[in-house]
């Protein structure tokens, strides 16, 4: 077993040679250097940050946010091995089918293959975030066997079903930093570097190329790599950031000939209390709040848009969860009892609770990252997000939920309360999945995107971007089991081309 | 000759059924007696599909919150048309299923329901 290397101890003007260098410690680098391990490819990982948090690397990150509240960009991503997936909630659930496909309702969307694509990679990438055994959708009838399923009347909602990556101590979710360090010293043909910050790429005089790149150091070294191929597995936004940063040939910045690194950045909203949900019998089974063990599976239902009802309503995906208990007004109460006594059902043990949902955003190539005129300690510019959310993210899910509620009503199960009208009141109570996607979107065309198909920076013959940044469109579906999944297809892809 | 005797039995017997009739008269003429009655509104026909006026009334002067145009005369039309040999239940399901809703104060609720409500809140 290697020991790490403490980027720290590397003389400056060192030159590294490496087959393959990946840029990133997150999910998306530590998932492709296990995948690549035991190959003939002589890999380099480069973490910036160490095993632990550490402020002086955190601070790095800081930057700007204009537009609709978001957490400040130094908040929502973490700077040490194991990246986002040290601050996740474990939340997993595979892209949907509809998700590849270009919708006329959908501008931009399209994803350049079918889900197909990916469902090769799905059960390895459930090893990794370590969610158990693969259920989701197939949970409704072992889970109703618990306790009843909230009964829904036919129409365009339907349960769906969160997977929850293990939780360790009772407490956390898989951290790959802590769970896979021991497998990737044991990597005989990997180097992982520590403490290693990258702060520019070098492409070749004519651009077609990644030369190398530089490294840079808090305690001031700085070195070079100079590998046959490199992946940037930075995370959305620290890709772009590095991508638009390096200007030594192209002066927009890497793989920004047509203006589109940084652009389409997206998050998942979770706006609060967005609803309340009424069960006319009362209680619900107790998996509606709290994620529940069925042999090893770790579920927690969501009420999800069909693909259909996707179609003919226009609307994008979301999942929404039941939360907690809530008091009710008198109005309140006298809508339950005009309800179901028209209805003629029994409300007097009636219960309401409030509803949290991630929403998936409609891609906007203003919603951007930009440079800064400010500079990090290691001279990298800082980074400004232009925040953006339309009318129409919200009307559309407002659709699904007066859907649900129409499905509760005709199941004589319970009804709904649509908490929010005004675009004040969403964005009062919005929060963020801290889930960055879209700033290096995936393409066919050039125009049209930063990576092609198989993730390659357009027009740069060694350059590939990983992590969900990628995506072209977004999904409800929280990124980091799918970003595994597309890791491992790019691993795939890497070891094809080069043999 | 038999003397005709009426049994303490009988006669226990007897005064309990007429208190139980008794009793059941009084449940059912009380509520007539003591309990809310309503003006007549040219509604009542419509109206009388609430089991409970006073919580419908709640909900509809939401609507009228919500709706000051709220137009009681056409909309009583249309719910005659729609109740025509239908009660609450039926119209209600009708309504849901064809995804007639209203929202009252963000209250997803089937619109024949809330025009109701409205009515009897007028």
């Amino acid at each position: 077993m290697s020991a790490f290397i403490d980027a720290r101890t590397i003389p400056s003007g060192t030159v590294l040679q490496p087959d393959l260098a990946i840029i990133g410690g997150g999910p998306a680098g530590i998932t492709l250097a296990l995948a690549l391990a035991h190959t003939p490819l002589k890999v380099m990982l480069f973490e910036s940050g160490g095993m632990d948090f550490d402020a002086k690397t955190q601070a790095l990150y800081a930057g700007k946010v204009s537009g609709v509240s978001y957490l400040p960009l130094d908040a929502s991503r973490m700077r040490y091995l194991g990246g986002g997936s040290n601050h996740w909630g474990g939340w997993c659930r595979p892209l949907d089918p509809i998700d590849f496909e270009q919708r006329a309702w959908v501008p931009y969307s399209g994803w350049p293959f079918g889900i197909d694509e990916l469902e090769p990679y799905f059960k390895r990438a459930q090893d990794l975030v370590e969610a158990g055994p693969w259920s989701y959708d197939k949970s409704n009838t072992p889970m109703s066997e618990v306790a009843p399923l909230l009964a829904l009347g036919d129409g365009g909602v339907y349960t769906s079903w969160f997977q929850f990556s293990k939780t360790r101590n009772s407490v956390l979710p898989t951290h790959f930093g802590d769970r896979y360090a021991d497998d990737l010293r044991r990597i005989a043909n990997l180097k992982l570097f520590l403490h290693a910050n990258a702060t520019n790429l070098r492409l070749s005089h004519d651009a077609a190329s990644l030369d190398s790149f530089d490294i840079a150091t808090l305690n001031g070294r700085k070195f070079s790599v100079k590998p046959k191929t490199t992946v940037l597995a930075l995370g959305a936004i620290e890709n772009a950031r590095l991508m638009l940063a390096s200007r030594d040939v192209a002066a927009t910045g890497v793989g920004n000939a047509n203006d589109l690194v940084g652009r389409f950045f997206a998050d998942h909203p979770i706006p609060r209390d967005t609803a309340t949900l009424v069960s006319f019998a009362g209680d619900i089974a107790g998996y509606y709040f709290s994620a529940y063990n069925l042999n090893g599976a770790i579920l927690r239902p969501a009420f999800a848009p069909r693909d259909d009802f996707k179609r003919s309503s226009h609307v994008l995906g979301s999942l929404t969860t039941v939360e907690n208990p809530v008091e009710l007004d008198d109005l309140g109460k006298a809508a339950i009892v005009s309800t179901a006594l028209a209805l003629g059902v029994d409300a007097t043990n009636a219960k309401a609770f409030s509803i949290g949902c991630g929403l998936e955003l409609q891609p906007d190539p203003e919603r951007r990252l930009t440079l800064t005129g400010e500079h990090d300690s290691l001279g990298m510019p800082r980074l400004k997000l232009s925040n953006h959310v339309s009318d129409d993210d919200f009307a559309r899910y407002r659709l699904t939920m007066k859907e649900l509620g129409r499905q509760l009503l005709a199941a004589r199960t319970g009804m709904i309360r649509l908490n929010y009208k005004t675009r004040a009141e969403w964005v009062s109570a919005l929060d963020w999945g801290d889930h960055h996607l879209g700033t290096t979107r995936m393409h066919r065309d050039p125009k049209q995107g930063v990576v092609d198909a198989n993730t390659r920076v357009h027009g740069i013959s060694n350059l590939y971007v990983a992590g969900s940044g990628v995506f072209p469109t977004y999904s409800a579906s929280n990124p980091t089991m799918n970003l595994v999944a597309m890791t491992l297809r790019l691993a795939d892809h890497l070891k094809r081309v080069m043999r | 000759m038999n003397e005709s005797r009426i049994s303490r039995r009988t006669v226990v017997a007897g005064g309990g059924v007429a208190a139980t009739l008794f009793a059941v008269a009084l449940g059912l003429t009380l509520p007539k007696l003591f309990g809310h009655r309503y003006a007549p509104t040219p509604y009542d026909d419509l109206l009388a599909q609430l089991v409970d006026r006073e919580e419908a009334a709640r909900v509809g002067a939401a609507v009228r919150i919500a709706e000051p145009g709220f137009n009681a005369k056409a909309v009583a039309r249309e719910l005659r048309q729609r109740f025509e040999q239908r009660n609450l239940a039926e119209v209600s399901d009708a309504d849901i299923r064809e995804g007639r809703l209203a929202e009252v104060n963000g209250w997803v609720l089937p619109e024949s329901l809330a025009q109701l409500c409205t009515l009897a809140a007028l």
